[in-house]
């Protein structure tokens, strides 16, 4: 009974010391696998910086968003690093602080899409635009445009996300000369690509393994997880059409509640450092929000990078975050109802 | 008084039960007033009182996704029962002791491998490079892989194996417990093997094939990871809509309408199949 008492003292004594020593860490929320170790970047330079120790809790996106809900008035993590579009959705219902740019000197170097509306900000961007397998499809093809995903020889070749049928969305508005918010009108369209269709993955890891494996040769990819498959040697071409690329922007916000608020400045701040802007965008491959960033020419090059204001205008499509948000879940809604069954 | 002098366990052992029961009922209450909440896009906070999400329901790719949420549990409970009543009659019925301990282990190993480790293997297996379709073209019966992923076979066969230890273990509980003296007396007088099987066997382990097709058709009536990773989205059953209005959406009300479709549906299908069992056995006693 003696030793029953104590083990149980000792493990009282051990969940006692955890929060306290949580405490002297800042918690940041973020995605699992690569992205974790790309925000392990961030916190390595916070840490050398402040002092503090960063500790990470990792989850999917919209996971992430209904635990911050329920949490609420006692969040989670300190700091969210999330999408910027679902970041409006943190924001509107008051689950990220107000930003208070004078602890965020990095700010100012940004490029516009950088800035997400006060209460986060746009860390690195990457686009979500046609990829193909080179040794699945015929010799020269290209994807110059979005229109080319309608194309009769792409019946049962294409593979598109489940989760956020955006990027399809607003490419085909722009192809059909309207605006994301008359989507409405390009449903036709839309249906009309049906044929095309060979399944819907539902997250990074089966988008990856569906054009691994060559199940859906052509995609609507992640260009982030398009340039990871090229080092792991699967030949993969990314396109950007000419019509432009869908936008993806990461973004940091920080949570509402949090005892830690200079220390979250200070993190945000730090992830839009120029030389830490670098590193980041070698690891991920995607382009740096923070204009003094020098990325090296190899990465420039590439498809999706996008390093001068004038790649921004003509190469990108960038929603902004409100309408995003607001116009997803009835283009999700849409296509649950009309596409995928 | 009487009941707990009987049974003196009964009210404690009762406990778990009514906490479960009574969980569960306040979470279905939960989800069921959410589903007369407005949904407002662009905010993870509902709105106020409204029946949108009731008529929204009124769609013919609703009523197809619970046929085919009914059509593929139906599939499954039946090509489980087909494929799992062979082994359970050998595992039971073996005479070598190795040879039962073989079947336990390739029968009851798959429980201990999760659901996305084991469909994510069907993926490979089914896939348009997969091993099926590999040995069909190694040995020169198609020329093209043939669509099986994204299908709704696709979907039944790692359904099947799903499900399939399950139904083994309640089958051959239910065939341990013939005797086989009935079975010799159908032969002795003069009974076919074939005739002893269908006409004594099977009827007599009819309560266990019953109720290893309800728990696996109820079973399969939830399934989400299968049909949302070899489905790929092109066959849907009532839980990935569930998850794909409520989750990717943030359809929450909506998503609280289906589920409660889902519920209705597998209580029905449940309460129907049990009339139909009550009345197949009543048959069995009178014939």
């Amino acid at each position: 009974m003696k030793r029953v008492v104590i083990g149980l003292g000792a493990l009282a004594m051990a969940f006692a010391v955890t929060p306290s020593s949580a405490q002297e860490k800042l918690i940041v929320s973020t995605w699992g696998g690569n992205w974790k170790d790309g925000a392990g970047i961030i916190a390595k330079e916070f840490t050398k910086r402040t002092g503090m120790e960063v500790e990470f809790i990792t989850g999917g996106t919209l996971d992430r968003l209904a635990k911050a809900k329920v949490a609420k008035d006692n969040p989670e993590s300190d700091v969210t690093y999330t999408t910027s579009h679902v970041g409006y959705l943190y924001q509107s219902d008051n689950l990220f602080e107000k930003l208070d740019m004078s602890k965020i000197p990095n700010a100012a170097d940004l490029y516009p899409a950088g800035d997400r509306g006060g209460y986060e900000m746009g860390v690195y961007s990457y686009v979500y635009t046609p990829a193909f397998r080179t040794d699945l499809m015929p010799e020269g093809f290209k994807v110059d445009s979005w229109k080319v995903l309608w194309d009769k020889s792409m019946e049962g070749k294409l593979g598109l996300p489940d989760f956020d049928p955006s990027h399809i969305v607003i490419a085909s508005s722009i192809m059909e000369g309207k605006t994301p918010s008359d989507w409405e009108s390009v449903t036709d369209k839309l249906e009309a690509l049906k044929p095309s269709i060979k399944a819907f993955y539902q997250s990074d890891a089966t988008s990856q393994d569906l054009i691994r494996t060559g199940e859906t040769p052509v995609q609507v990819l992640l260009s982030i997880n398009g340039y990871h498959l090229i080092e792991q040697g699967v030949p993969i071409e990314i396109d950007i059409p000419s019509e432009g690329a869908v936008v993806g922007i990461g973004a940091l916000g920080i949570n509402a509640g949090t005892k830690k608020l200079d220390a979250a400045h200070e993190f945000i701040n730090v992830a839009l450092d120029p030389a830490i802007q670098e590193q980041l965008c070698e690891f991920h491959k995607c382009s740096p929000m923070n204009q003094k960033a020098k990325v090296s020419p190899e990465l420039a090059k590439l498809p999706g990078i996008f390093t001068t204001p004038e790649q921004w205008e003509k190469e990108a499509i960038v929603l902004d975050d409100e309408t995003y948000a607001k116009l997803l879940p009835l283009w999700k809604i849409w296509f649950t109802e009309n596409m995928m069954h | 008084m009487m009941m707990t002098q009987q049974r003196p366990f009964f009210v404690p052992f009762l406990v778990p039960a009514v906490l479960v029961a009574v969980i569960f009922a306040a979470a279905m209450f939960n989800v069921f007033q959410y589903s007369f909440l407005e949904f407002i896009p662009g905010s993870v906070e509902v709105g106020g009182f409204t029946l949108d999400n009731f008529t929204r329901i009124n769609r013919p790719v609703y009523y197809w996704v619970l046929l085919d949420t009914f059509l593929l549990s139906f599939a499954t409970a039946f090509f489980a029962l087909v494929l799992s009543y062979p082994i359970s009659f050998a595992l039971v019925r073996a005479e070598k002791n190795w040879v039962r301990s073989v079947l336990v282990v390739l029968a009851i190993t798959p429980l201990f491998t999760g659901e996305i480790v084991r469909t994510y293997s069907w993926m490979l297996v089914l896939g348009t490079d997969g091993v099926v379709n590999n040995t069909l073209k190694a040995l020169s019966l198609i020329d093209a892989s043939i669509p099986i992923m994204y299908t709704r076979a696709g979907v039944v066969i790692a359904l099947v194996q799903f499900a399939m230890p399950v139904m083994i273990i309640l089958l051959a509980t239910a065939i341990s417990q013939v005797k086989r003296d009935c079975e010799k007396a159908a032969a002795n007088l003069g009974a076919t093997p074939n005739t002893v099987f269908w006409r004594v066997t099977i009827p007599l382990t009819m309560p266990g094939i019953l109720s290893g097709f309800v728990v696996v058709f109820a079973w399969t009536m939830s399934a989400f990871s299968t049909p949302q990773l070899i489905g790929g989205g092109k066959v849907l059953m009532i839980s990935n809509v569930v998850y794909l209005q409520g989750f990717s959406s943030f359809n929450l009300p909506f998503a609280a309408v289906l589920s409660l479709i889902a519920l209705g549906a597998a209580l029905g299908s449940l309460g129907l199949m049990k009339l139909a069992t009550a009345r197949f056995e009543r048959n069995l006693a009178t014939a």
